[in-house]
This record gives structure tokens, sequence and C-alpha cells, in this order.
């Protein structure tokens, strides 16, 4: 397993929100499914001692750990107080921090993770889905009933995008170790790089997925620094150029990061990569 | 969003940075008012969005007594297929050299990345691929507040001193601005002292809110109306209109249109969350489109959840077929809603695109 397990316990802040308690109440049945800790506190300041979805409520991450033994927590606060919960959950001595939240200010991003880092906390986004390792712990919002427990890794920049192939991925028997959702914005906190590395060290991780967008130059560095086998699909090839396609991260800056010169730049390593996402599980397949 | 010309220089200047005097003038006429304030000879400048400004006939020279023609000239050209409705008019600098200066986003480091060059004037992206070592880099985490002096002795390398505080007040620019790009090309020196030529400065669109910027681009009232929604929305050439969550996958059912060898006619990411109202509105929006034949709905539930989907499918009630593929957070319950009232559901993204770019065949 990578960043948890069935032992993680996870605190969510901005728990009384509406998605906050939504997720809640999903992750902790995904939770009592497979035998796992979950969610054991909410964090919104002013409404400590309240409860949601089944979970006490506190005022601080600082309150909260003084009564619930958790090393990881979510972030599903908006975006104007997302970088400051980051920080929070740093700087309370968590390991692992999660952000969902998206259209967080990318200079609260840059500080927040600087920050973290300083704390020796790894967070995963923001404007993510966060992660999953299927049988063993959700620590996001990604749908649980299109995974199945495996051995192969998925990391990806994407949301939906993410959910779909690893819905191919299980269709073709190929179970998941660790599906991890690193962030559409530009500037984020575990980067493929970094996701690969922890992959390397996991037993259960026989080949990695990357799913990259068009926009800078990650994907290819994370395949540049790993000796797994991985494939790859890059979305964005019919992007016009200088058009801006949902999230930050997908603008294509002066023909830099564009989507078919990462994939020629991909392919020249001799990474596989994927012209459509059906065709992900067939390329993973001649690697294992 | 990016500034113009003149608005960036407007910021540099509140932070200390010199630029020359000028004014903005939005007719020829406007000249005529101002032509005593001016020095014999100045510069016209049309204040457009576009790259390679100055190759396209967009920055002219001119005196006291050719100004007003020449402005007028300048108003009625298009630059780049963008009409100039603001020119700025500039004193002429004498110049004795030109340098580059900016700081940006460095997603690698996530930290801000200075760059300084002595070769200023020039396309930075041309310099960096033919003489890559003319450019000196700075990493800087934002947790600084100012640029260290041993990091500016570094930069600024040879070159004059007197550039050291331009560069620590372009600093002050970038934080204080939220910006992706704080950029002087050319950052120039004068007798009098040194001058931003020229300013671009990119602001993070998810920052608007708190500095106090609202968008006024030119939108069509489709775009207009997606904005308002909070879609992401890009019109396209084609005809089949696309509706996805997320990014990534809006994205990747476009680039399988193009596979099937199809045309999409737009881009339309709901977003995170969307409910039945949004839903309704992202539909009725992409089939107001009079050049869309069908739609493909693409959504894969995580916070979307699938019934609300359906009903706001329903609750448009548009006249062009919709081809729905849903999956993810409450599946049975939104292929109940639209079960028996005629939406072609189909199971996978390759078979929704496929049966799309049949239909408008």
């Amino acid at each position: 397993m990578i960043y948890g397990d069935k032992n993680t316990g996870i605190v969510v802040t901005g728990a009384t929100g509406k998605q906050g308690a939504f997720h809640i109440s999903l992750i902790n049945e995904y939770a009592r499914q497979v035998g796992g800790r979950g969610v054991v506190a909410g964090v919104s300041p002013g409404k400590g001692g309240q409860e949601v979805s089944g979970v006490p409520v506190y005022n601080s991450i600082r309150d909260a750990l003084k009564e619930q033994d958790a090393s990881a927590a979510i972030v599903f606060v908006p975006a104007f107080a997302a970088g400051d919960s980051i920080m929070e959950a740093a700087a309370a001595g968590l390991s692992l921090v999660v952000a969902i939240t998206e259209h967080i200010p990318v200079h609260d991003s840059m500080q927040a993770i600087s920050y973290a880092k300083l704390n020796d906390c790894a967070v995963i986004g923001p404007n993510c889905p966060g992660l999953l390792s299927p049988g063993e712990v959700k620590m996001g919002i990604m749908p649980v009933h299109l995974s199945s427990r495996g051995h192969i890794g998925v990391i990806s920049r994407s949301g939906t995008l993410t959910y779909e192939i690893v819905d191919q991925l299980t269709r073709a028997g190929l179970g998941q170790s660790t599906i991890v959702g690193i962030g559409g914005d530009p500037v984020i906190g575990q980067t493929f790089t970094d996701v690969l590395r922890r992959f390397e060290e996991d037993d259960q991780t026989r080949a990695v997925v990357l799913i990259g967008e068009v926009g800078g130059a990650l994907e290819e560095e994370g395949a540049r620094s790993t000796d797994l086998p991985i494939a790859a699909y890059i979305a964005g090839v019919s992007a016009p150029p200088e058009k801006r396609m949902g999230h930050a991260g997908a603008i294509i800056e002066g023909g830099e990061g564009d989507a078919r010169s990462k994939i020629e730049r991909l392919k020249a390593m001799e990474v596989p990569v994927a012209s459509r996402p059906s065709d992900i599980p067939a390329l993973i397949r001649k690697l294992i | 969003m990016k500034l113009l010309e003149y608005e960036a220089k407007a910021i540099l200047a509140e932070h200390g940075i010199p630029v020359p005097r000028g004014s903005v003038i939005r007719s020829p006429e406007e000249l005529a008012g101002r032509i005593g304030d001016l020095p014999p000879g100045f510069v016209l400048k049309a204040q457009v969005d576009v790259g390679g400004r100055g190759k396209a006939g967009g920055i002219l020279m001119a005196d006291r007594t050719n100004g007003e023609k020449i402005a007028g000239e300048l108003f009625k050209t298009t630059i780049k297929g963008i009409p100039v409705r603001e020119i700025l008019v500039e004193e002429r600098l004498a110049i004795t050299h030109e340098y580059y200066a900016s700081i940006a986003v460095d997603r690698s480091s996530k930290q801000a990345l200075i760059l300084f060059t002595e070769s200023g004037g020039v396309d930075i992206e041309t310099l960096a691929r033919e003489k890559p070592d003319a450019i000196r880099k700075a990493s800087l985490p934002l947790l600084l507040n100012r640029i260290p002096p041993f990091m500016l002795r570094n930069l600024l390398g040879s070159a004059p001193k007197e550039l050291g505080p331009v560069i620590q007040n372009l600093y002050a620019v970038f934080l204080a601005r939220d910006a992706l790009l704080a950029e002087i090309n050319p950052l120039v020196t004068t007798p009098g002292g040194p001058f931003a030529a020229d300013a671009k400065l990119i602001i993070d669109d998810n920052a608007l809110n708190r500095q106090g910027i609202t968008q006024n681009r030119d939108l069509t009232e489709r775009e207009r109306a997606a904005e308002q929604h909070g879609f992401s929305y890009v019109e396209l050439a084609g005809t089949i209109g696309v509706i996805g969550n997320g990014a990534g996958l809006t994205m990747a059912t476009l680039d399988l249109i193009e596979y099937y060898h199809g045309k999409a006619a737009n881009f339309l990411d709901v977003g995170g969350g969307a409910d039945q109202e949004r839903v309704m509105h992202a539909v009725r929006l992409v089939a107001s489109d009079p050049t869309v034949k069908v739609i493909v709905v693409n959504l894969l539930g995580g916070i979307t959840r699938c019934d609300d989907v359906a009903r706001g499918i329903i609750s448009a009630g548009i006249a062009q077929p919709v081809i729905v593929r849903l999956a993810g957070t409450n599946e049975e319950e939104g292929r109940k809603i639209l079960d028996g009232r005629g939406y072609r559901m189909l199971d996978s993204m390759e078979e929704a695109v496929r049966a799309a770019v049949e239909a408008v065949q």
C-alpha cells in the first residue's frame, strides 16, 4: 500500500459543508465494507461539538487530534480557505493531506505545498479526486464500484477520466493496487515522479498507468525517473492551441506541453502510449 | 487573465518600477488634445492582446505633426484579427541597452522562477533554444517575501546594479497581484535610469475575485451564459455537441470524436458536483448553438450524482437527439430516471461517441 491502509485514521476539513458531509458518509461506508478505520473526525471552525454523518466535529485539527488518532487529512473547504487548511494539517503533524478543492489560487497552493514540505507532510492535489487502494482505503471522492483489487498502479492528473480508465482496467480483469489522482492544477504537491517512487517500494504494484493532459512536462519527468513498467494516455490531442479546456493545468503553453509533442517525447523513452482509453488494458498486458 | 500593456504598466508603476511617460487614447482626436504635453517624438502602441504586435504593425513612431493622422490609421487596422480600440501613446526612450526580466509560476519546482538575460528585446523562447546559457535563472519559494541579495547578484552578473531594485519590485508585483507571469521585455537602460519599456502581466483566474478584477473579454452570447453558470466552454468548428464532467474526460471525449473522424462543436465541462439545474442549463446552452446536430453527454459520477444529471437532461427539453453515457455515484437511479423516455443510453464512452459520429454522417 502507498500513502495509507486500513489502519489510517482520517480527518476531514470542511466537514459540515454539503460535499464534505456527503463524502464522509461514502468514505466510511467503504471503510465498513473493507474493515478499515476511515474518517474519525470532521473539522469546521465554530462547529465543534456537532456530529456529521456519524463523525464528531472539532473546531480545529489540533483539537481533533487530542481525542482521535489520525495521520491523514482530506480537505473539502472552499478555495479561498483551502491553502490555510492544508497548512493547518501539516502544522498539526499529519503526514498526508489530500486536497480535493478546486479553483485554489495558485500562489496559495505554492505556499501551502512549500510549508507542508517543511513539515514533512505530503500533499496530494489540489483539484484532485484523491486516492483509492481497492480493498484497503479510500481517501477522496472516487467511485469505488468501478475499481477492483490488483497489481496495477494508476496515477492521473484528471478526475473523471481516471474513473473511466479504472473502469476499463477492471473490465479487462486488471485490478488496481492504488489509484492516485494527483490533480489538474498547474502546481500540485505529489507529482508523477513522487507517486512512482512510492510505487517502486510497493510489493503490490507491478505496472503503472500514467494519465496525463496537455500542459507542463510532469508526465515526461515521471517517466524518465522510474524503472517500473509504465503505459500512458494523454488527453487533449484535439485541443486547439491557446484554448483553455477546463482546468488551469490543461492549457497549451506556446507549443510546449501540447499533447502530441508530449506523446512523442514519451514514445522516444519507449513508453507505450494509448490512442484511446480503451487501448490501455492491452498495453498493460504486454508489460506484465 | 492577461492584462493589456498599459494596465500592466500602471501596476508596475504602483510598485516603484519606472515606466515611460504616456497615456491611453480611444480616438485620434484625443491625441490632438494632449499633443502639447507630448515630447516631439513619441510611440503609438496598439493595446491588443496578441504576440508579435510590433512585427504585425501595431507599434508606430510618430511626432507632433503627423501623430493624429498615424493614430487615425492605426485605429482603422486590425492586428492579427483584433480591432484596435485603445492606443498607448508613450515618450520615446533613449535606450542604451535592452535586457529581459520575468517571474513566473514554475510547475516543476513549484516555486517562482526568475529569468534574466542581458539579450533583451527578443523572443525569449527563441533565445532559450538558441543560446540557453545566455538566460540566468533562480528559483524562489513563495514563502520568501523578497529576493535574497545573493540571488539578485547571481541573476544580474555584470549587468548594471540599478536593475536590481526593478527585479525586486517585479517580485513584489508578482506576489501582490497573484501573477502567473510578470514580465518586462525589454527592460531598458537609458541615461535617465532603467525603464520597463514593455510589460506583460497574467493574473491567476482563480484569484480575480480577491484582486478585484472583472473580466471584460469579448464573449459570444453562449460564452457569456457559460461563464455565468461557471462552465468551461469553448466553441469549435464541428456539429457534435459535447458535455462532460471534468476537463480530462471531456477532452478525452473530443479526442475520441476526432479518432472516429467526427468533429466536435464545443467543449463543455460542467465541473464537479453538477446538480440537476446545472446539467439542464448545460444541455440547453449547447443545444442553442444552431450548428449542433446531436449532443453527447458523457458523465462519470464522483462528486456528480447521476440521478441529478438524468433529471437535468429531461428538464432541458431540447429538440436535438441526446446520446447519454452515465456511470458513477447513484448510477442505477440515473438509469431508471432516463429509461423509457426516448434517450439513447449507452454503456461506454466509446459507443456513445461512435453513435454520435454516425448520427451526423
